[in-house]
């Protein structure tokens, strides 16, 4: 045949300029990101702690991907952001590795018998960064500032009437309506932290931090943030006396900066490196499923999107072992609903198996045309949403839709994203705990995260009552109820669970990978 | 000039020779690519992923399964076509303004060349990054922006030899003779000017293939999943150490892509230049 005959005609043409091909290769590498840079500011950074206490715990380094817009715990929505402030700031309630919440700012709290009045002793002698001392006037400030200025984690505060300071060493919260997950509310993350008492009105909140967490924020610059060890801290003091992130976007970068020993740990591992590592000696490599969530969603206020069986039609098309596979290399869970199976939350129902006839007949019984059109936003922020979209783009081209991609800046992503610009797109939920913040605001009618319109007032019922209802296992059951009408109206097409990734220095101790990502530095030691 | 003597002076050297050859294979390969290919380039499967070049996938597979030999064939059309397509909309535009700045002079002169010295202080790719920030990424629209950023160039080019020929005795001859302006540019002025175009355009060329491969890269310019070689670049990048031809075959389809078009400029440029020309003749041939 002709073409075989061509084909060898182009390879040899290719053979015969191997060699060039290196030069290019080597020169057209990557980014330059200074790897060097690490050794050179870790040591001034060592040596600064060192005056505060002559410890030798030495300086943590630690290599993260992306830099953080800003400190402000109750603005920022970057995780970035949080990997830092989660060293920084404490929570009321602090979730253990497992998800259970523990005391941390508070010591004990009680609730009342109708579920609408919380009581949170305070822990005494704690002192913030700045040497004043923590009381519930501080609480209260923190939580109101949330509220009042409407943040983005007002929300959070929904069914709270009032958050008082009834001693300095006591904090009511009372409730419209009881809360069984207040506790994830209010200590969830390091979004809900507390500052002191008119901290935002006399700093800058945005570029320092006053904290009470196990380390201070110092300086903060373009390459990266270096924190010292805070030694009022109310728990036992951090054993290293500073710790320096650096921001390293590429990958090999960090990878090969945590080999050499420049840095101690980094998240920036691709799942493509995970095979590869798992044999190596120098790189200590840690992965654990997440409390993550990755879906497809369609815009359900335009046809043909807005049509149920069009898009179960579309989940039936989709070959999730197949998108899972291409975007993460094994490292995650397939799931058709949003809690993964490690949550004691989670309820297993899989009703689409990949079924590309009965795909193609739900689709075309329901297209505005043959093949139907479907615009597919994906941002290379996250590089496995554009891999999953060409996958899936494969699959759904064999049942009658054309997947047509849309690369988008992540920003111009989320501004079409509000606008309901799109056919349909690909994201993530990164680390919620409790079943209201996998399901409640993405999928009530009116609710802030719900930008693909999907509405099902049999949906909100349950989700109302299970955010009110006390009886744990009653609440699972309308949570569980919830779930399966959202999966099976394909409001959220889920696609998996993806496991976190993180590498470390081998012989680093007391770091603990967590499946909500929280990064704490407080009980690790340094290799010798 | 002969066009016939021009090519024969052209392909003395073999670099020129070797130069022509390589695109020859090039534009072809680009629009036979759907035949040449041994394989769909977008067909994905995902569990033949990321393996090493064989008797069967001669340039290996991607992250996904697709045959690369198939993408870096189908890539060479991506790529002529945007290079073409943006080197001809700066061409026309260019020699447009470049005939109207050079040929008029005065006010007309001052206003087009001050906007395109305008366009000319912006880094070449930062403007086609801003273009396509207002018009929105995809292959037409690189297209557009590759076209805008070197127009400016093909302007200059113009009007510097347009300066010159108006004031040759043949263009004083045809204007008194009551020939119109009109005329004068399309039958006198813009033949004489052709030769620096000619350079110019083979040399751009190079640089708006190199220009779609930077913006594919940076995920501006084609899209997901149609195979383009900066795209191709770029993908391969995060699978340097497990999947070294990923990026290798489309960075060495750019290299000589380009290389052939520079290697062409310059011949050209010898060739089309006057006194280039009276050395590389000797005294055979009269220019």
């Amino acid at each position: 045949m002709g073409a075989a005959m061509n084909r060898g005609k182009v390879r040899g043409h290719a053979v015969a300029l191997a060699v060039i091909a290196l030069v290019s290769a080597g020169c057209g590498g990557g980014d330059d990101v200074n790897v060097d840079d690490p050794g050179g500011d870790g040591e001034s950074a060592g040596s600064g702690a060192g005056d505060n206490q002559g410890g030798d715990g030495g300086t943590l380094i630690a290599a993260i991907s992306a830099q953080p817009d800003q400190f402000d715990p109750h603005k920022t929505q970057a995780y970035a952001s949080f990997q830092i402030l989660e060293n920084v700031y404490d929570t009321l309630v602090v979730p253990d590795a497992e998800g259970e919440f523990q005391p941390s700012l508070a010591t004990e709290w009680t609730t009342s018998e109708d579920g609408l009045t919380w009581t949170f002793t305070l822990r005494e002698g704690v002192t913030f960064h700045d040497g004043s001392s923590f009381d519930s006037a501080d609480v209260v400030y923190s939580y109101n500032r949330i509220i009042d200025e409407q943040l983005a984690n007002a929300y959070r505060f929904a069914s709270v009437a009032s958050v008082e300071a009834t001693d300095p060493q006591t904090v009511t919260i009372t409730l419209t309506a009881p809360t069984p997950a207040l506790l994830d509310n209010i200590g969830g993350f390091k979004g809900m932290s507390i500052i002191p008492e008119g901290a935002a009105e006399a700093t800058d909140l945005a570029t320092t931090a006053v904290g009470t967490g196990p380390f201070t924020l110092e300086d903060t610059g373009a390459n990266g943030v270096t924190l010292a060890r805070y030694d009022d801290y109310w728990g036992d003091p951090a054993l290293v006396d500073s710790v320096e992130f650096q921001y390293v976007s590429e990958p090999a970068a960090a990878l090969t900066a945590l080999r050499s020993g420049d840095v101690h740990w980094t998240d920036n591992v691709p799942p493509q490196d995970i095979e590869g590592l798992e044999g190596d000696d120098e790189v200590e490599l840690g992965v654990t499923p997440s409390v993550d969530y990755w879906y497809l969603a369609m815009n359900q206020t335009k046809p043909p999107f807005d049509n149920r069986d069009f898009r179960r039609g579309v989940a039936f098309g989709i070959d999730r072992d197949e998108v899972t596979e291409a975007a993460r290399f094994g490292a995650a869970t397939t799931n058709q609903a949003a809690i993964p199976e490690q949550s004691r939350w989670y309820h297993e129902y899989a009703p689409f198996e990949h079924d590309p006839d009965q795909a193609a007949e739900l689709i075309g019984a329901n297209a505005a045309a043959t093949p139907q059109p479907m615009a597919l936003m994906v941002t290379d922020e996250y590089p496995e949403t554009v891999q999953a979209a060409q996958v899936i783009q494969a699959q759904l081209a064999e049942v009658g839709v054309e997947v047509g991609i849309e690369q988008e800046a992540f920003a111009t992503w989320l501004d079409r994203q509000a606008a309901g610009d799109y056919d349909a797109f690909l994201l993530g939920w990164l680390g919620n705990l409790d079943p209201f913040g996998f399901y409640h605001a993405q999928h009530v009618c009116e609710g802030t995260s719900n930008f693909q319109g999907y509405c099902n007032p049999e949906v909100d019922t349950l989700l109302q009552s299970a955010a009110a209802e006390t009886d744990q296992d009653a609440r699972k059951t309308l949570y569980d109820q919830a779930a399966e009408l959202i999966v099976d109206d394909v409001s959220y097409l889920y696609l998996y669970n993806p496991d976190v990734v993180q590498a470390w220095a081998p012989g680093m101790e007391g770091y603990e990978i967590r499946a909500d990502k929280a990064i704490n530095f407080e009980t690790v030691r340094l290799p010798e | 000039m002969r066009a016939a003597e021009t090519v024969k002076l052209l392909f003395r050297g073999p670099t020129a020779i070797v130069a022509a050859a390589v695109l020859v294979v090039l534009i072809v390969t680009a629009f036979l690519g759907e035949q040449l290919a041994p394989y769909d380039a977008t067909a994905t499967d995902v569990s033949n992923r990321l393996q090493s070049p064989s008797a069967d996938h001669w340039f290996g597979t991607d992250e996904l399964g697709r045959d690369v030999l198939s993408r870096v064939i189908l890539g060479a059309e991506v790529s002529l076509r945007v290079g073409a397509v943006a080197v001809g909309i700066s061409l026309v535009a260019g020699v447009l303004i470049g005939l109207l700045a050079g040929y008029y002079g005065r006010w007309v002169d001052d206003v087009l060349m001050r906007i395109s010295d305008v366009l000319f202080a912006f880094p070449a790719m930062l403007m086609a990054i801003a273009v396509l920030a207002i018009l929105g990424p995809g292959s037409t629209n690189a297209m557009i922006a590759i076209g805008i950023v070197y127009t400016p160039i093909f302007a200059r080019i113009t009007r510097a030899s347009v300066l010159s020929v108006r004031e040759e005795v043949y263009v004083k001859a045809a204007r008194s003779a009551g020939a119109g302006d009109l005329r004068i540019i399309g039958r006198h002025v813009l033949p004489n000017v052709t030769a620096p175009i000619i350079v110019q355009t083979s040399i751009s060329l190079a640089f708006a293939i190199l220009s779609e491969a930077a913006l594919s890269f940076v995920g501006l310019g084609t899209q997901p999943p149609d195979p383009s070689w900066g795209r191709m670049l770029a993908e391969g990048r995060g699978f340097v150490e497990q999947a070294w031809w990923m990026a290798v075959f489309p960075g060495l389809a750019i290299f000589v892509t380009v290389l052939a078009f520079n290697v062409l400029g310059d011949a050209l440029r010898d060739v089309l230049d006057p006194r280039q020309r009276q050395a590389m003749a000797g005294t055979g041939v009269t220019a």
